[in-house]
């Protein structure tokens, strides 16, 4: 223990925030997670459906804990986490202390409603008689001046809106619980907490202020944001896709992309409009495919992985037209209420188009108040007022930072994620959000504690074996509830049921006073099972948990049923049906209760130590971030040398030293004594599972080719490629005919100092096994070798590495050259390899910079498709623009043409805006070549791990898990995920990191109650279970022919027991016999 | 392409041809047993039998036109709990080795150390209509393919059976197109059955005239088959389609579970159906008793037989070995056979084509079905 405090303060509970705190929560650190907002969920909470399924899926954030009651939350409607403290209407006041030790004050707005007595009933919002727009559904609706911050959430409990409250009062009359205060007044807190994460988002554009666009007076002019309201299902059409003047299903819609985004004010691209504009035009299309949707943009910018696939899909299957032109103004048809758009057509003129309804893709800028957030917690804002960590970089703080901060503001102690530091989409987001946390973690391993299990400590086992006794409390909601539903009849017709021994109909069974009678009568009674009809905060509150706790039952031995707003409230207008539906629901759950057996936990101690699989940059920042709080590494690498690709780049667009950061990083590396380096070692073998795996390393020296291995207990494999060995492995059968593998290093990399070929063998000579708790998969990925534009066969045509590398071996002489002709994309985003490589546009604005920098009379041109300046690049992009670089686009069915004219190289490509053909004779033609990940079929085979279609390991999931495997204690970052930058790389190897820590900080890997288990008697080996198992949680014991469950990866999907024809697969909790009453009591009352 | 040898039939004709070629494989160690249908030594029953001696192979009938057990669950139960040390040479039908090939996907089998002999299959009568037959004829192929011209003396699965070609075998014996009397072809279809071939010293290959012959004569067969198939799905489906029918075809059910005892698919050590699951005392009898007024006895008839459909269906290969076990004459196989077929074709799965094609429970796919799911 040192003496900083382990606790962390969470500014901001958007999606960024939340995913921040529960894996900090996870790790073992007190977190207050705190929002100015009413509620959690931010930004996300009024976005339905996203990229790339078209469903929600806010659910698969949620870190695995305390399984059974946690599986239940939707994070629409909040989580529940012991470890994690939510304070909505917080906000920062005050900041004092340094790292490892704040004094935060804060400042709550207090919700004017009793947030543990409001039952959510909504009398109050009936006689409240103040109406304004509902800023959940952009205004669209009205709202009161009480109400359900979220609406969609009948949990919620309800707020007051103290701007438009007129203190009239009827809502306190009103309120059956006497909950209501408006007294009630500001308060001010102090937390003593050891680091802060800064996760405040962003706010939408205001396109009120872009007046050509209309916004505010055209009514079918809206925002995306609006759009994702309007098409909502829970928002004020009800899913229905209607234009706001009058409701009607618009014929055309038009995106206007980059509103508030790439103009003279924000010069910067908001990153994540493009996609969302793919994906509103996505969803509309699928639901309503007659309607006409047209993008106007200046460059489609789909960087991310999968983002080019979707936006073909939009484009080729479902008919979205895509017009290149910034639409300058929008003028409405006063008649019709329908826009006219003045557009470019496709002969380059100006010409007048109409449509039902024009989408403003809106961009993002820091919220109103996030500049005296950053005064208050003393951190530096960019020119744009993010809290960027480009502008954070402190000397002597942390040396592998220098020049490459991620995640860090210019505090020590606090850390940025997601949109407060630069404009991102959620994928992004969520990636920060772990690199961010992965920093507190790191500040605060000291302090780290073993998270609260959610264990009743009172439980006692042998009830399971007593004869069941259930008593059965029914809710009336102090009468509210009989209005829709004959509480008494259900009671009546619940004490003719086998072994209940007493129902009892309750006023207000979620109140204290209530809930403590309650538990005396189970007691008294001597009951042993409990069935409660409540309601749905019930539930969320954990009330019944709290109830089995304080009584001593088994949480599996107390079962709700929600008779409000699953029974009484749906079927509002028919109290006899609902009654009947009461009935059957209360038997159901008293027969799975009858029927319910005890289920033990079981639980695994986890292994301490971490494979990093591949040595390169992604590899050494996830080793170092394990390193540095406290877990033994083993760092395996190919090759005979750290670094991989970083060892190629000498230039950013920022102007970093990427050769200073890869010798830093070494240099730590390779002094930390928790981090076993193995060079020239090949992964053999992995088995087990997360916690406890076991690796087989081989390391591979001279001597003979690995076909014929010395011993036969080694398993030859082709050793996971690292940059520097070209690939030579790939081949198999080459490799076969030579008998021998010639490793050329440094074949075709143009360096002067390595391009001495040095040819040596490979041999497999000896084998360790590591016990292992998490595997983090960093195998890399690499420039692809062009087969077109005459490289490889002149000189003078390049990749921008081999640019690089020649300029700094002094090769190339930038003051001779007078043209240079670069060309993006290539073999990116074509019929080959549907992904956009990411950083080749960056990299080509790099050069271009440094070439004009270092010989202004130069000419630079970039023939692109779509300059992919996401973020903050776009800066550079207007720079290179301003120094004279020329950007010629072109099409990808019109690409320039390369030949050779006498002894130069002539370049012809297409002039798309002004017509006719552009030849240009350059001294050099460089190549922007697609990225393309390290084959491992070996890898993934041994590891069960999938992989995309593009050769890049599948993630779990690509919004919401971004660096796990579906697999649990296997991680993933890097190019080996997909293509991305240096600062982006830091980012997702801290939060590969921060995933395995979650394994490695506990003493007990727990699992939960409701696990599948093997019927030995049944089971015939057939082996479908292990297949249609995502966990990997199923297994064949060779020995016995059956299979057998590792508890402690699986997660109760159940999908074992739908496959096994043979009743052999079971889910503790849900056995057969309990399933057919159950189903006896729902269908014959 | 297949190595396809010709086989001339002599005077002895076409059984002691057949055979002359087992007992080569035998007498000189190509394999070390034999599993083949054998004529039993009292009557005319021919059973499958695993021969280790050559002179028992005077009886063997290996093209007799019957099926008493499919063999596929013969081999099964040698085979599931570990492989066969020494070579079995199998003579087994196109059915029979497609469940083979189902089997060894669900592991409950395996072929390793074996030597798989299909046959062109004419189809096969049941039980008692061969016993008949035997008495009355000389057991020929060529007798019973005679009979069958005349009228149906299959079964009724064998009529609509557009699989009567082996797919998988390491040695095909090409009967179809085939004049009997004259030659029939021997085809080797993996490298092990060319091996085995040049070990019989089987040279030549056959004139082409003679294979495309038999391709021409499949390629008809199976017209006519499928068209027969479809016909049959329409009498099945108006027999059956819809739950008042459905349940009037299985009120005849007595639950004796015999369809499920011979059924190559169902391949569980113990029914689920007859697992505890389904034991209750008189209590819960008498309340559902109660609740509906009566209970059918026994109970979950239709449970029973909606159950196994689920569980083996995308497996069937339609042998119809639970409509020869059914005592009441349900039509349970043009009920499983043609839920079979729709299923087998939402998934694009032919049970038996091939033991790569993974089944398709164990197969995920994030988008599939869309059609169904409306996903």
């Amino acid at each position: 223990m040192s003496d900083k405090t382990g606790a962390v303060l969470v500014i901001g509970a958007g999606i960024g925030g939340i995913k921040a705190s529960l894996d900090l929560a996870e790790v073992g650190f007190k977190v207050y997670l705190i929002d100015r907002a009413p509620a959690m969920g931010g930004t996300l909470a009024q976005l339905d459906k996203w990229f790339p399924d078209n469903h929600c899926g806010m659910c698969k954030v949620l870190p695995i804990f305390s399984r059974d009651d946690s599986s239940q939350f939707c994070l629409r409607r909040g989580f529940i986490h012991q470890n994690v403290e939510t304070l909505p209407l917080t906000q920062v006041v005050g900041l004092e202390g340094e790292a490892g030790n704040f004094r935060v004050t804060l400042s709550s707005v207090p919700a004017g409603v009793d947030q543990d007595l409001c039952i959510g009933c909504g009398l109050c919002a009936q006689v409240c008689p103040v109406e304004v727009p509902d800023e959940f559904n952009e205004g669209l609706v009205n709202r009161k001046a009480i109400y359900l911050p979220r609406p969609t959430i009948p949990s919620n409990s309800y707020t007051i809106d103290w701007k438009n409250c007129t203190r009239c009062g009827a809502c306190v009359e009103k309120c059956p619980l006497h909950a209501i205060d408006l007294g009630s007044e500001t308060k001010t807190t102090t937390l003593e907490v050891g680091a802060i994460v800064l996760s405040s988002g962003f706010e939408e554009f205001d396109p009120h202020v872009a007046g050509q666009y209309g916004y505010g007076r055209y009514p079918n002019v809206v925002t995306s944001i609006d759009l994702e309201r309007i098409i909502s299902p829970c928002g004020p059409f009800e899913g229905q896709l209607a234009r706001p003047s009058d409701k009607a299903i618009p014929t055309s819609i038009a995106f206007l992309q980059c509103v508030g985004s790439r103009e003279v004010k924000r010069n910067y691209c908001s990153a994540a409009c493009c996609m969302y504009a793919l994906k509103e035009a996505t969803l509309i299309k699928e639901s309503n495919p007659q309607v006409e949707i047209e993008i106007f943009f200046m460059d489609m910018r789909t960087f991310g992985k999968g983002y080019y696939r979707y936006y073909e899909r939009a484009r080729d299957e479902l008919g979205v037209k895509f017009t290149r032109c910034r639409v300058p103004v929008v003028k409405q048809d006063f008649q019709t209420k329908n826009l006219i758009l003045t557009v470019m057509d496709e002969s380059r003129n100006m010409v007048e188009r109409q449509f039902d309804m024009v989408v403003l893709s809106v961009g993002q800028t820091p919220a109103a108040e996030f500049s005296s957030l950053c005064q208050t917690l003393g951190v530096r804002q960019n020119q744009w007022g993010f809290c960027s960590p480009s502008v954070s970089v402190r000397k002597n703080v942390s040396v592998t930072e220098n020049g490459f901060s991620v995640a860090e503001t210019s505090r020590e102690g606090i850390y940025v994620c997601g949109s407060a530091a630069a404009p991102k989409d959620i994928a992004d987001t969520m990636i920060e959000a772990d690199a961010a946390a992965c920093l507190v973690s790191k500040l605060l391993s000291q302090e780290r504690q073993q998270p609260i299990e959610a264990v009743s400590q009172t439980e006692t086992p042998e009830m399971a074996d007593e004869e069941p006794r259930l008593a059965i409390f029914l809710c009336t909601c102090g009468g509210e509830l009989t209005t829709g539903l004959d509480i008494s009849a259900i009671a009546e017709s619940c004490r003719e049921l086998p072994d209940v021994v007493l129902v009892e109909e309750i006023p207000y069974l979620c109140q204290r006073d209530t809930l403590e009678k309650v538990k005396e009568s189970i007691r008294e009674s001597n009951a042993n099972r409990a069935v409660l009809g409540v309601c749905a905060p019930f539930v969320y509150r954990r009330l019944s948990q709290q109830l089995a706790e304080d009584t001593g039952l088994p949480s599996f031995f107390v079962r709700t049923v929600n008779l409000r707003e699953e029974i009484a409230w749906v079927h509002e207008n028919n109290r006899e049906a609902a009654t009947e539906k009461g009935k059957r629901m209360v038997r159901m759950a008293a027969e799975s209760l009858r029927w319910q057996s005890a289920s033990p936990l079981s639980s695994i101690a986890p292994q301490g130590s971490t494979l990093v699989i591949g040595g390169g940059l992604a590899g050494m920042v996830s080793a170092l971030a394990l390193a540095e709080q406290g877990f033994e590494v083993h760092l395996v690498e190919r090759s005979a040398e750290l670094g991989g690709n970083l060892r190629e780049i000498f230039f950013t667009l920022q102007g970093g030293d990427p050769q200073k950061l890869l010798q830093e990083l070494t240099e730590q590396v390779t002094s930390n004594s928790l981090i076993h380096i193995h060079k020239e070692t090949n992964v053999a073998g992995i088995s087990g599972c997360a916690g406890d795996f076991v690796a087989n390393l081989v390391s591979v020296s001279k001597g003979v080719p690995p076909e014929s291995p010395s011993t036969g207990e080694i398993i030859p494999l082709n050793p996971p490629l690292e940059k520097g060995d070209k690939g030579e492995f790939d081949d198999e059968d080459s490799v076969n005919s030579e008998g021998n593998i010639g490793i050329t290093e440094g074949e075709n990399s143009g360096n002067g100092e390595k391009g001495v070929s040095v040819t040596k063998s490979v041999s497999v000579t000896e084998m360790v096994s590591i016990p292992i708790g998490a595997v983090i998969v960093a195998t890399g990925g690499e420039g692809s070798k062009p087969a077109e534009y005459l490289y490889g066969e002149r000189q003078d045509v390049v990749t921008q590495t081999e640019l690089e590398e020649r300029i700094t071996s002094g090769d190339v002489d930038v003051s001779k050259l007078k043209s240079v002709v670069m060309i993006q994309c290539v073999g990116s985003r074509n019929k080959e390899r549907h992904y956009c490589s990411r950083i080749c546009c960056s990299q080509a604005l790099t050069n271009a910079l440094m070439l004009k920098e270092r010989n202004p009379g130069i000419e630079v041109v970039i023939l692109y498709r779509d300059m992919m300046s996401y973020g903050f690049e776009e800066e550079y992009y207007t720079k290179a623009r301003d120094n004279g670089v020329t950007f010629v686009r072109y099409e990808l069915d019109r690409k320039p043409e390369v030949k050779v004219e006498g002894d130069r190289l002539e370049i012809e490509v297409e002039e798309l805006v002004l017509g006719g053909r552009l030849t240009i004779q350059p001294d050099l033609l460089v190549l922007s070549v697609a990225i393309v990940p390290h084959q491992q079929p070996e890898l993934s085979q041994m590891l069960e791990l999938p992989i995309d279609e593009d050769g890049f390991f599948q993630e779990a999931e690509p919004k919401f898990r971004p660096v796990d495997f579906v697999k649990d204690g296997i991680f993933v970052c890097g190019l080996a995920h997909s293509p991305r930058n240096i600062e982006e790389t830091i980012a997702q190897a801290r939060a590969a990191a921060l995933r395995a820590t979650l394994i490695l900080s506990k003493t007990q890997l727990q699992s939960g109650r409701m696990v599948s288990e093997v019927r030995e008697r049944w089971c015939v080996g057939c082996e479908i279970c292990v297949g249609v198992c995502p966990f990997g949680a199923r297994v064949k014991d060779e020995n016995k022919g059956i299979v057998v469950v590792r508890e402690a990866l699986c997660q109760g999907c159940g999908a074992c027991v739908t496959a096994c024809p043979s009743g052999a697969a079971r889910l503790r909790g849900f056995s057969d016999k309990q399933v057919f009453s159950m189903l006896d009591a729902v269908a014959f009352p | 392409m297949a190595k396809s040898v010709a086989l001339e039939i002599g005077e002895e004709g076409l059984r002691e041809a057949l055979n002359g070629l087992l007992k080569k494989l035998l007498a000189m160690g190509v394999v070390d047993a034999l599993l083949v249908p054998l004529k039993v030594p009292a009557g005319n029953s021919v059973v499958q039998a695993l021969v280790t001696q050559v002179d028992m192979l005077k009886d063997a009938y290996p093209l007799a036109p019957v099926m008493p057990v499919n063999s596929a669950r013969i081999i099964s139960s040698m085979t599931r709990l570990s492989s066969s040390e020494k070579k079995i040479g199998v003579v087994i039908r196109p059915c029979e080795l497609r469940a083979l090939v189902e089997l060894v996907k669900l592991k409950q089998a395996s072929t390793q150390n074996m030597l798989l002999i299909g046959i062109d299959c004419f189809g096969t009568m049941s039980v008692n209509e061969y016993d008949k037959f035997a008495q009355e004829h000389i057991p020929s192929t060529a007798g019973f393919l005679k009979l069958i011209g005349e009228n149906s003396i299959v079964r009724e699965a064998c009529q609509v059976c557009e699989y009567f070609s082996p797919l998988t075998a390491d040695i095909t014996i090409g009967l179809i197109g085939m004049d009997l009397s004259k030659e029939i072809l021997i085809l080797a279809n993996t490298a092990e059955g060319e091996e085995v071939l040049q070990a019989l010293g089987m040279e030549g290959e056959a004139d082409s005239g003679v294979s495309s012959r038999r391709d021409e004569a499949i390629s008809q067969l199976s017209a006519e088959r499928e068209k027969k198939r479809d016909e049959f799905f329409e009498r099945t489906n108006a027999q059956v389609y819809g739950l008042e029918k459905l349940l009037t075809t299985l009120s005849l059910c007595i639950g004796c579970h015999n369809c499920r005892d011979v059924c190559p698919m169902c391949y569980c050590k113990e029914c689920f159906i007859d697992s505890p699951t389904f034991e209750w005392g008189a209590d819960k009898y008498l309340e559902w008793a109660t609740k509906k007024g009566a209970l059918r006895m026994p109970t979950d008839t239709l449970l029973f037989h909606l159950t196994r459909l689920q569980h083996m269906v995308t497996s069937c290969v339609g042998c119809g070995m639970c409509q020869e076990a059914c005592p009441n004459d349900l039509p349970v196989f043009g009920l499983f056979r043609m839920v079979g077929s729709k299923v087998q074709k939402v998934f694009d799965y032919v049970p038996g084509r091939s033991v790569e094609d993974e089944l398709p429970l164990v197969i995920y796919k994030e988008r599939e079905l869309e059609w169904l799911t409306n996903y």
